[in-house]
């Protein structure tokens, strides 16, 4: 917080009580420690006005031309990293470490993912498995699973329930069918579009 | 505080105008310790050697021993003026050591007695961070190597028909090896202070991670060099069946170093040469030498043929010991009285050419022998120079070509006195010419022609 702006033009200020940070505090313009009297100063030797006030003089250049001037004279690609020996040292380990970190971030996300990947499917072929009365049945018994998930074993419709109703694609995505989503691709498949599909 | 910097500065500045005059010291001044640190101090630097130079003239009427003492001592590792490095060369008679940068560096360390903290130690936080991140990494891959070559022990003492037949078990005991050995090489590759050794060349080559570093790099440039050289001089069809270079071999005659494929003037090579063969992989190997002349002419049947200079064998290489010095060993040879312990079986031959024929290419190869067994050198020594074939040498003594280099010859100046000294007068005056390919007759252009 620049506190210059706030101020008075007269020399007439006290210490401020606000403790700005040290770092503004070197941009703004020195302050006298005394209070000055009420007789006005005849004429300070060096201007008091605070820094903002003082750039009122229209000796400022153009923005424009101080961007111009800017590219002109930089180049596009910013200089190479020049370090000393030891420097160049340091900062190799501490980018060995990062990319290490970030290799072993990636390890744990993915086995995360294939963790919870892998209890999912396990749910899904207990489900398949079970039969209306709670029983796990045999795989001949079973229906069928992944493309053909609708099919039924030989125990019909008692057995999978829960699976089949949990593979319906039905209402995902209202009344579009869920199967009309695919990657957007450069090209169309081979096939272009399969008339005999039907749900 | 903020406030009285920029007055400050503006004082510097002014010291550094008045600096050259009062400082008549040399520059063992403690204001130019600023050297290294801000990019002014190196003008600063100039200037006062320029007006320091005449403060100590040598004085005319002195004898010249007398005023180089006053010069004082002159450290080759320390000196950093240009003044001093010339009165090191003129008093002492030695180079200085390294860059003027690197002297000045520890120079200004030594003033200020400075305990220079090891590397491992320099306190920076995120560099701190860094390395105790690494050295977790580390032990982490040092607990799954002994877990690995537990569970490997266990499959070597399993029997073969619980771990799937003996082929599998082959399989299981390669594959377990090699991630061992993964494992050795990243547990180390991320420690700066390897890094930093391999850099300087003082990594032990009997270390894995040093070995691997060292191939990683002769595979980015050398290799590719070589075997850039290798196809273009078609060495490959002509020689050998197929070649996969695993060792990076340097050749050199006396103190010259020969990149492959160079053409070198035929009194170096009258000489051996001095082979410098870096092995990867760990252990002792016994590899034989061979040198081959692929481009001998063969006017008789107008074509080229082969021709081996030289052959040495048993001779033993590792990691550590790269060197083959030939004409070392070729005196060795002289002495030994046994002659199963000889190491030459074929000696050299100096590369000639004749005059107006093309180039011929010498091809050396370091072929290991298998199983580190010596071969029997009066065998070896039955080798016929002329028609020489290396696919067949190969074959015969169960070799493998694990390193290959290769230099050119062609007629030069001073091809007569090798071929003199080497026994080969009448080839002097021998002179190959193109043969001239007569011209089709005349026929006078007919209608059917055109």
């Amino acid at each position: 917080m620049n506190l210059s702006i706030f101020r008075p033009t007269s020399r007439h200020l006290t210490p401020s009580t606000f403790r700005t940070p040290t770092l503004l505090r070197q941009n703004a313009r020195p302050t006298i420690s005394k209070p000055t009297t009420t007789t006005p100063a005849p004429r300070a030797p060096f201007s008091a006005t605070t820094f903002l006030q003082k750039r009122k003089t229209k000796n400022l250049t153009d923005p424009r031309i101080t961007a111009i001037r800017y590219h002109l004279t930089h180049p596009l690609t910013p200089r190479p990293l020049r370090f000393s020996r030891t420097r160049y040292l340091r900062h190799w380990t501490i980018h060995r470490a990062w990319l290490l970190f970030l290799r072993k971030q990636r390890w744990t996300q993915e086995r995360a993912l294939e963790r919870q990947y892998m209890s999912m499917r396990a749910a899904c072929e207990a489900l398949r498995l079970l039969d209306d009365k709670g029983n796990t049945v045999s795989e001949a018994e079973a229906g069928g699973f992944g493309a053909d998930a609708g099919s039924l074993g030989a125990r019909g419709r008692e057995v999978g329930r829960l699976y089949r109703s949990a593979m319906s694609k039905k209402k995902v995505w209202g009344s579009v069918p869920v199967e009309y989503a695919r990657a957007q691709v450069d090209f169309p498949s081979r096939e272009g579009w399969n008339h005999a599909w039907m749900r | 505080m903020a406030s009285a910097q920029p007055s400050m500065r503006q004082f510097s500045a002014c010291l550094r105008c008045v600096r050259p005059l009062s400082q008549s010291n040399g520059p063992l001044h403690a204001s130019a310790a600023r050297l290294l640190s801000t990019t002014a101090a190196p003008r600063e630097e100039v200037q006062t050697q320029v007006t320091a130079a005449p403060a100590a003239p040598p004085p005319a009427t002195a004898s010249g021993k007398d005023f180089m003492k006053r010069w004082g001592k002159l450290n080759p590792e320390l000196v950093e003026s240009k003044r001093d490095e010339r009165r090191l060369i003129r008093r002492e008679g030695t180079q200085p050591v390294g860059s003027r940068r690197r002297r000045a560096a520890l120079r200004r360390t030594e003033i200020r007695g400075t305990v220079s903290i090891p590397f491992e130690q320099l306190p920076y936080q995120c560099f701190q961070e860094a390395r105790k991140f690494l050295l977790e990494d580390r032990k982490e891959k040092i607990k799954q190597i002994e877990v690995q070559s537990a569970r490997l022990k266990n499959i070597i003492t399993q029997d073969a028909a619980v771990s799937g037949g003996k082929q599998a078990k082959e399989v299981r005991i390669q594959s377990m090896k090699a991630h061992i050995n993964e494992l050795v090489i990243l547990a180390d590759i991320n420690d700066p202070i390897v890094k930093k050794k391999f850099e300087d060349r003082l990594g032990d080559m009997n270390k894995p991670i040093y070995r691997y570093l060292a191939n990683e790099k002769w595979r980015k440039y050398k290799r590719l060099v070589l075997e850039q050289r290798i196809s273009q001089f078609s060495l490959v069809p002509d020689l050998l069946p197929a070649f996969d270079p695993i060792a990076d071999v340097d050749l050199g005659f006396g103190r010259r170093d020969i990149a492959p494929g160079e053409f070198v003037d035929s009194c170096v090579s009258e000489q051996m040469p001095r082979l410098n063969v870096q092995t990867f992989e760990a252990g002792e190997k016994l590899v034989t030498v061979v040198v081959v002349d692929a481009d001998v002419p063969d006017p008789k049947n107008d074509n080229f043929t082969f021709r081996c200079h030289f052959v040495a064998s048993n001779i033993k290489i590792s990691p550590t010991e790269t060197s083959i010095p030939l004409i070392r060993i070729g005196q060795d040879d002289a002495k030994a009285t046994d002659p199963t312990t000889k190491r030459i079986a074929v000696p050299w031959l100096s590369p000639w050419a004749n005059k107006g024929a093309p180039y011929h290419r010498l091809a050396i190869f370091v072929l290991e022998q298998s199983e580190a067994k010596p071969l029997d050198i009066s065998k070896v020594a039955q080798t016929q120079r002329n028609v020489f074939s290396l696919r067949g040498f190969v074959d015969r003594h169960h070799l493998k070509p694990i390193g290959a280099s290769l230099f050119r010859t062609q007629w030069d100046e001073s091809m007569p006195g090798v071929l003199k000294r080497a026994g080969l007068s009448d080839q002097i005056n021998v002179e190959f010419k193109r043969t001239r390919i007569e011209p089709l007759p005349y026929k006078r252009r007919t209608e059917r022609m055109r």
